[in-house]
């Protein structure tokens, strides 16, 4: 009973502080000229609302490309001739992603002010693929990397990297557009673009079914791509899936570029 | 001779290699080097043996944590080159003074080199003279360097040698470790007493990433005998079960009592068990996160006496202020602790070891984040390294590969092995269970020729679930019935053909030959590996005999391995879920399914997160 009572004092004592607190502070304000006031009271709503924007904007707007593909396909050659616009001494096979925010090394010669690209390099073993999910939700593209000259004998595995990928949460949620790029084109034995897309479609058609039966056991697919009863293509897909043609070794980059242009605005 | 030496960064760009040795290495050592040993966490061996058509190289690495860089020596093997690991310590220092991350091109570092080679060279020159001068007797490290590399030596022309700096030297090596191993398995075990520990733990890691390795390779199957030899004495251990009676026949009579209409059970037993619901492949899990949060506090608790040991106050300046570089002594208390916690979760010790050496080599000299401490970094990294092993390397999609099969008009064949009383017949009946709810039509084979009762066991499974079963009684050859049984189903058109083999332990020869003879006949498109949860040490001998025996017995130049593991009596282990982590290590295969109770649905996939909490926690 006595601690109680003490208590009550106490906060009775604090209660009478408060109010002395309060009619002070209340005076210092009567005593600054009222223009002052609400200048102050402007510049800091003013400041609140600018950073709330900029967070907004940005989030909307992200610029982080993301370079995917199977182990051996040349996404890090690709990111070393997007940043510097040379292959270097050539590269081994990554143990971790490769990140950067540059101006892409074509564009830098030009005038126009241009807005830097974040792309991330993700390694394409497959005990490192668990990345990938690091870097998807907070994609503006997709870039799959796809071994044109030894497409056959990885076409399953790519295929089905590539199904993981399409039928990603945030993908599908998101329509993060995936550009379909086809490497080592500068080689005379490469696969065309044409072939490429007809058998992983093919390839994909065929996993829509096996995976289908086993996704209520798999968190990660939620999702199922294209329309039942009909073959898959590319064009079934709610994000924009686009094909196209390159060589990391020679330089020949130009398709790439233009779909980072297409997805990071200036 | 050195073959080449290369510097890059983590991320795969080459930043510097040596142009005046310029040889063009054959294959691709490195690209292997790293995906199937730094990527498989076995980058705390000491070296690595690549082998392709027409080159050996011994692989020697180092790592710079802080700056992400990665050093690589390339030699050939039948050189035995002492001033390796001088050098790339060397190189490591000399070259972190100049690197910049923004810049590329490192021609200058040309000179350096040169003068760290030279230096390099020199000094194990000298190191020898005197050790020639002095005792006869090799230190451990050398010895344990002269095995290892011995091992894998071909029978190549020694004239390559010849003007070499070491070939004196790597000469008489040969004689006294290529050509009369028995020697040098002895001269071993005499140093082994004045200094073993040392020597016997250098075996141990050369010896398993080689045994892996040399398996799936066509050239290792010479060799490995002979490495077998000289690392034998770890790796044995008591074998806990006696090995069976061969010859003791049972009476024709008592055996076949097999005929169908004397089965009473026929009757009460419910048709298909269709209504059992759906098998647990296909269901979501739910975890439950409070007893997980429950747990974490725990696991904080147990790694909380070594920061004490230290001091509350240094220690909590040190978490705040951040450390400049972790040492290997910072990191030791740690990682013990680590390491215990792993063991009691029944991960096996050899196992633990080395994952604790591998998640040591990779954080060593890295800077500690300011509001860390060592332990959590540590466990972060091993966290990351354990995802990394239990992720499977293949897609283990098993209907994607049926219906691929299926195109081809072919059965998918999947055979069933392991030890004794694992479980194989019965989780054999919930993949068939699994894989007719997905409208594939399956058909088993009763290989088990052996145990009595168990054709029985298979034809009573096979009448619960309405597949047909194909059986030849017992005393056949297990071989030659799988034979028949698969060009049974290509007859009648079944997708699915699950073969059914005797129970057999790793050491017991014949059995394994018989089992090696199956495999080879059929060749199945996939030979899954039945082990129990509940084993502990003894999963690593299971798993790697069973592949050396199938390795070692087969005729053909490529042998047939175990594909992916199937893990048994999930149910039955709480929270020791180390066997599981244990396999995959040692196999390098996936854990495809997991059986988790007795009935026909108590079949699910590995959740590979939730194991790793486990594990850490």
């Amino acid at each position: 009973m006595e601690g109680t009572e003490q208590w009550k004092v106490q906060v009775e004592q604090l209660k009478v502080q408060m109010e002395q607190w309060l009619e002070q502070g209340l005076e210092f304000v009567h005593q600054i000229p009222p223009i002052q006031l609400y200048v102050g009271v402007g510049v800091l709503l003013f400041t609140t609302l600018l950073l709330l924007f900029t967070r907004l904007f940005k989030r909307r707007k992200s610029n982080t490309i993301v370079l995917s593909g199977l182990s051996g396909s040349g996404k890090t050659i690709l990111f070393y001739q997007l940043r510097d616009g040379s292959s270097h001494q050539g590269t081994v096979t990554s143990m971790e992603p490769n990140e950067g925010t540059f101006v892409l090394h074509s564009e830098i010669a030009k005038k126009d002010k241009l807005k830097p690209v974040h792309l991330v390099d993700v390694p394409g073993h497959s005990r490192l693929r668990a990345k990938l999910d690091d870097f998807l939700p907070q994609a503006a593209g997709v870039v799959f990397v796809v071994d044109a000259l030894d497409f056959l004998p990885n076409c399953r595995a790519a295929s089905e990297y590539l199904y993981d990928i399409l039928t990603n949460a945030s993908v599908v949620k998101k329509k993060i557009p995936v550009l379909i790029l086809c490497n080592k084109t500068d080689k005379v034995t490469a696969h065309t673009k044409e072939f490429i897309n007809r058998q992983m479609e093919k390839e994909i058609d065929k996993l829509r079914v096996s995976r289908s039966a086993i996704s209520a056991a798999d968190i990660a697919n939620d999702f199922t791509l294209g329309i039942p009863g009909k073959a898959f293509s590319f064009t079934q897909c709610h994000n924009k899936v686009a094909v196209a043609e390159a060589s990391g070794l020679t330089g020949e980059v130009s398709e790439v570029e233009q779909f980072i242009r297409e997805n990071v605005k200036f | 001779m050195l073959e080449q030496l290369l510097i890059f960064t983590r991320g795969g760009l080459i930043l510097w290699t040596c142009k005046e040795l310029g040889n063009a290495l054959r294959g691709s050592p490195i690209d292997t080097l790293i995906r199937s040993c730094l990527l498989e966490e076995r980058s705390g061996a000491a070296s690595y043996n690549y082998d392709a058509p027409g080159a050996a190289y011994t692989l020697k690495w180092t790592f710079h944590n802080e700056l992400g860089l990665v050093f690589v020596a390339v030699y050939q093997r039948i050189l035995h080159l002492l001033y390796v690991d001088d050098l790339l310590a060397m190189v490591k220092q000399g070259f972190s003074e100049i690197y910049d991350p923004k810049r590329m091109v490192y021609d200058d570092f040309d000179e350096t080199f040169r003068q760290l080679r030279m230096e390099a060279e020199a000094r194990t020159n000298e190191l020898k003279k005197t050790k020639q001068v002095g005792k006869p007797l090799n230190n451990a490290r050398k010895q344990g360097q002269d095995q290892k590399t011995g091992f894998g030596e071909n029978k190549k022309s020694n004239s390559g040698l010849a003007d070499d700096g070491d070939a004196e030297r790597t000469k008489g090596h040969k004689l006294e470790n290529g050509y009369s191993n028995g020697n040098h398995v002895i001269e071993s075990k005499l140093t082994a007493v004045v200094n073993g520990k040392e020597n016997t733990s250098s075996n141990v890691g050369a010896f398993d990433v080689n045994k892996l390795q040399k398996l799936r390779s066509k050239g290792g199957k010479k060799t490995d005998p002979v490495a077998n030899k000289g690392s034998k004495e770890e790796p044995k251990k008591k074998v806990t079960k006696k090995n069976r009676v061969w010859d003791e026949k049972p009476t024709e009579a008592k055996l076949d009592f097999t005929d169908p209409v004397g089965e009473n059970g026929d009757n009460n037993i419910d048709v298909l068990a269709a209504d059992q619901g759906q098998s647990m492949m296909d269901k979501e899990e739910v975890f439950s996160s409070d007893s997980e949060d429950e747990e974490d506090e725990e696991g904080d608790k147990g790694s909380k006496p070594d920061a004490k040991k230290k001091g509350w106050f240094s220690s909590m300046f040190q978490s705040i202020s951040g450390k400049a570089s972790l040492d290997k002594a910072d990191l030791e208390p740690a990682l013990k602790a680590l390491k215990d916690r792993l063991m009691t979760k029944n991960v096996a010790e050899e196992i633990a070891e080395k994952l604790c050496e591998s998640v040591a080599a990779s954080l060593e000299g890295k800077k500690l984040a300011s509001f860390t401490r060592i332990s959590s970094t540590v466990q972060a990294a091993m966290e990351e390294a354990l995802v990394r092993i239990l992720t499977p390397r293949r897609s283990i999609d098993i209907l994607r590969d049926v219906h691929a099969a299926k195109e081809q008009k072919k059965p998918y064949v999947v055979v069933f092995v392991g030890v004794n009383g694992v479980g194989k017949s019965t989780n054999l009946a919930k993949v068939a269970y699994w894989l007719l709810q997905h409208k594939v039509s399956v058909m088993m084979a009763a290989c088990d020729t052996f145990r009595s009762g168990a054709v029985e066991q298979l034809r009573t499974h096979a009448r619960r679930l309405q597949i047909p079963i194909f059986e030849k009684g017992y005393e056949k050859d297990p071989a030659v019935v799988a034979k028949e049984a698969i060009q049974e189903a290509s007859r009648n058109g079944s997708d699915v053909v699950l073969v059914d083999t005797a129970g057999r332990m790793q050491d017991n020869e014949p059995l394994m030959r018989a089992l090696s003879k199956l495999i080879n006949l059929n060749s199945p498109d996939l030979v899954l590996f039945v082990g129990e949860a509940l084993v502990g040490n003894d999963a690593v001998d299971q798993l790697s005999k069973f592949n050396q025996k199938l390795a070692d017995l087969s005729t053909s130049p490529e042998p047939r391995l175990i594909d992916g593991i199937l893990l048994t009596k999930f149910d039955t282990i709480d929270d020791k879920v180390g066997a599981a982590l244990s396999m995959v290590y040692i196999s390098g295969a996936p854990v495809m399914f997991v059986g988790c109770g007795q009935s026909y649905t108590d079949l699910k996939k590995l959740n590979v997160k939730s194991i790793v909490k486990t594990l850490i926690k």
